[in-house]
């Protein structure tokens, strides 16, 4: 299953974003791939792996696909896609990482 | 013993053993081992240390990230969270163990994979380049836990260092422990670069632009740094030694007036958070620069309107009962925050910075950072808060910057939030800021002149150009005169005026400065104690001829003269 997502945070996918993404995809049971949407298959690359995530080189309001496969998939889904379309401050106060 | 000359930056003595910061220094692998020898290399043994080196290298990574939450803040510790992720990138894993397993020793493995990332990332655009360097400092962590070489963190050097180094970047700068490292030499740079203004906010001995001759000292040397002098000493004697330390002015916490009661508020400039108590231990009265843009760098989005406002909530909490003056985002082409997005310029000390910034491009951030400051300037210890505008030119930045105070305090009021008018200032930096400071006095409750910069405009002299350090000197005659004309401006009106540059430290000049009629002196917090002991003992009459002595002369030959006298 995939979906197609617009990038929301103010530094694309880079540093924190990426870095949250890969950790967000390792949560669960399922392979990850993302790329730009315009990129086809070829594009797509391992959302797993910090240096293809961010050599993706995607920046804030790109729009990007996700491909999810696996038990976790459509739950995996979900998490990238939340992430992906959230603001970094937003993450913050959800995520409960207190200033 | 052996002296070597530079220029000092930080007023103060430290003495330590002699350690080199060489970031680009190559961790040398052993020889690569020729093909025929690889049955010497076990692969299970390789595959066993690259595991360990990572485990060590993600400790060290979690340390460094615990660190920068702690001394600077989580937004910028965010960077480890990525080098983490480099670390354990499951493909760059697998391929130094592919690798290993064909009989590769783990160093040349780990090496060799991370040169193709790092060759990937350089060939992008400048973001990634940056990334190129993130890379780099992960890659260098697993090979000094393979090879079992020392890390170079700064935030980590051993008691009694002194750091020597071609040259240190602010957030180099920044990363250093106070209390751990006794001086800083650096063979480039310059007294007013930003690296040297941290050292003086950390009060870290320091000695700039000792140029070549620094390179022949030895790491491990004993090493003096007096950074009154602009002297480094190597394997000093026992008197020099002995001197370290000894003849620091006392520190006094009161309010000083001269000797025939004229009082000089003297304040400190700080930079960070953590330079707040530094400068309260010293005796700052207040803060007469609080710069922002340490709230800017170093991350991958602005700071919120809350983050900003706790920022300012410390500074007050910091100075109960004194002024605390704020300069809103003073950042150019110079100064770059990636996402910003600044242009880049030819000329950026000429081009869109400062006010010009906030009022434009970048009127959204100006806006939350004067709410959080007119909500900051309604706690119960907000009464001495103070704003000042940079890089002011001309009345209409004025009546625009006071337009959009106005609006967000009407926005307050709508929204019911506690909010009030602080004092409100420009800064003198500009020679056009000079001719229209009887303008500005009348219409705004403060002026503070820039030294650093109104010297580089005064005298048409790029401040970090060292081909012209010679006219970049506050003494030359010109700029003593922009500082005259502007105190002379401001009389007759209720507008105080400060001075907030480099020159305002020094107190071979605080006679000339309280003669030229400045009511507030702000500096490194180092500073603090000299200068304070200077104005206790200035006969401001005598200050005042002393001044219009050094105003009548046409060299800074003279005026040195008259200042040596």
């Amino acid at each position: 299953m995939e979906r197609t997502v617009t990038v929301v945070p103010e530094a694309g996918l880079h540093a924190r974003p990426a870095s949250k993404l890969v950790q967000t995809v390792n949560r669960f049971d399922a392979d990850v791939s993302i790329g730009r949407a315009d990129d086809g298959d070829e594009g797509l690359v391992r959302a797993d792996s910090m240096l293809s995530v961010s050599g993706l080189n995607v920046g804030h309001g790109e729009s990007v696909r996700v491909v999810a496969e696996g038990d976790e998939a459509e739950a995996a889904l979900d998490a990238v896609c939340d992430l992906l379309s959230t603001a970094v401050e937003q993450n913050e106060a959800d995520g409960g990482e207190a200033e | 013993m052996r002296t070597l000359e530079g220029i000092g930056s930080t007023p103060l003595s430290g003495i330590g053993t002699a350690r080199w910061h060489r970031p680009d220094a190559d961790l040398t692998l052993p020889d690569s081992s020729d093909p025929s020898d690889s049955s010497a290399v076990d692969p299970d043994a390789e595959r066993e240390r690259f595991e360990r080196a990572r485990d060590e290298a993600r400790e060290a990574i979690r340390q460094a990230r615990d660190r920068a939450a702690e001394r600077v803040g989580e937004e910028e510790a965010a960077v480890f969270e990525a080098h983490e992720g480099f670390l354990d990138d499951p493909g760059l894993v697998d391929d130094i163990e592919a690798s290993i397993a064909d009989g590769t020793p783990a160093e040349r493995a780990v090496d060799d994979r991370f040169a193709e990332a790092i060759a990937q990332f350089e060939a992008m655009d400048g973001r990634m380049a940056e990334r190129a360097d993130d890379l780099r400092d992960v890659r260098d962590r697993v090979l000094r836990a393979l090879l079992g070489a020392e890390a170079a963190d700064l935030g980590d050097l051993p008691d009694g260092t002194v750091l020597l180094a071609e040259r240190l970047t602010p957030s180099d700068t920044a990363e250093l422990d106070p209390d751990a490292v006794a001086g800083i030499a650096t063979v480039t740079g310059g007294r007013t670069a930003h690296a040297a203004i941290i050292a003086r906010s950390l009060s870290i001995p320091a000695v700039v632009g000792v140029g070549e001759s620094l390179r022949e000292v030895a790491e491990g040397a004993e090493v003096l740094i007096d950074g009154d002098g602009g002297r480094v000493v190597v394997d000093p004697d026992a008197a020099q030694r002995a001197a370290v330390g000894g003849a620091s002015a006392p520190v006094v916490d009161e309010h000083v007036s001269t000797a025939d009661g004229r009082a000089i508020e003297v304040a400190a400039n700080v930079g960070s958070e953590a330079e707040l108590a530094p400068a309260a231990d010293r005796g700052a009265d207040g803060i007469g620069l609080f710069r922002t843009e340490f709230l800017f760098y170093d991350r991958e989005s602005p700071p919120t309107e809350d983050e900003q406002y706790e920022a300012f909530s410390a500074a007050l909490e910091a100075f109960p009962a004194d002024r605390v003056v704020v300069r809103t985002l003073d950042i150019g082409g110079d100064k770059p925050v990636p996402y910003l997005d600044l242009p880049t310029e030819s000329n950026p000390f000429l081009g869109s910075r400062g006010i010009r910034l906030s009022l434009d491009e970048h009127a959204d951030l100006f806006e939350t950072q004067i709410r959080a400051l007119l909500r900051a300037a309604a706690r119960e210890d907000g009464d001495d808060l103070a704003v000042m505008f940079p890089l002011v030119s001309r009345i209409e930045e004025v009546e625009a910057a006071l337009a959009v105070v106005d609006s967000v305090a009407s926005d307050l009021t709508k929204a019911g939030i506690d909010h009030a008018i602080p004092e409100l200032g420009a800064m003198i930096e500009t020679p056009a800021a000079v001719f229209l400071a009887d303008r500005l006095a009348a219409r705004l409750d403060f002026l503070s002149i820039g030294t650093n910069d109104l010297t580089q405009y005064v005298m048409a002299a790029d401040r970090e150009n060292d081909a012209v350090a010679d006219y970049h000197d506050p003494l030359h005659p010109a700029v003593l005169r922009a500082i005259d004309r502007t105190t002379t401006a401001a009389e007759g009106t209720d507008a105080w005026v400060g001075m907030c540059g480099e020159m305002a430290g020094d107190p071979a000049l605080t006679a000339l400065l309280v003669g030229l009629g400045l009511d507030e002196l702000s500096m490194s917090a180092v500073t603090v104690p000299a200068v304070k002991e200077r104005v206790a003992a200035i006969d401001a009459e005598a200050a005042t001829d002393l001044a219009a002595e050094a105003l009548a002369c046409e060299t800074r030959a003279e005026v040195r003269e008259l200042l040596d006298a």
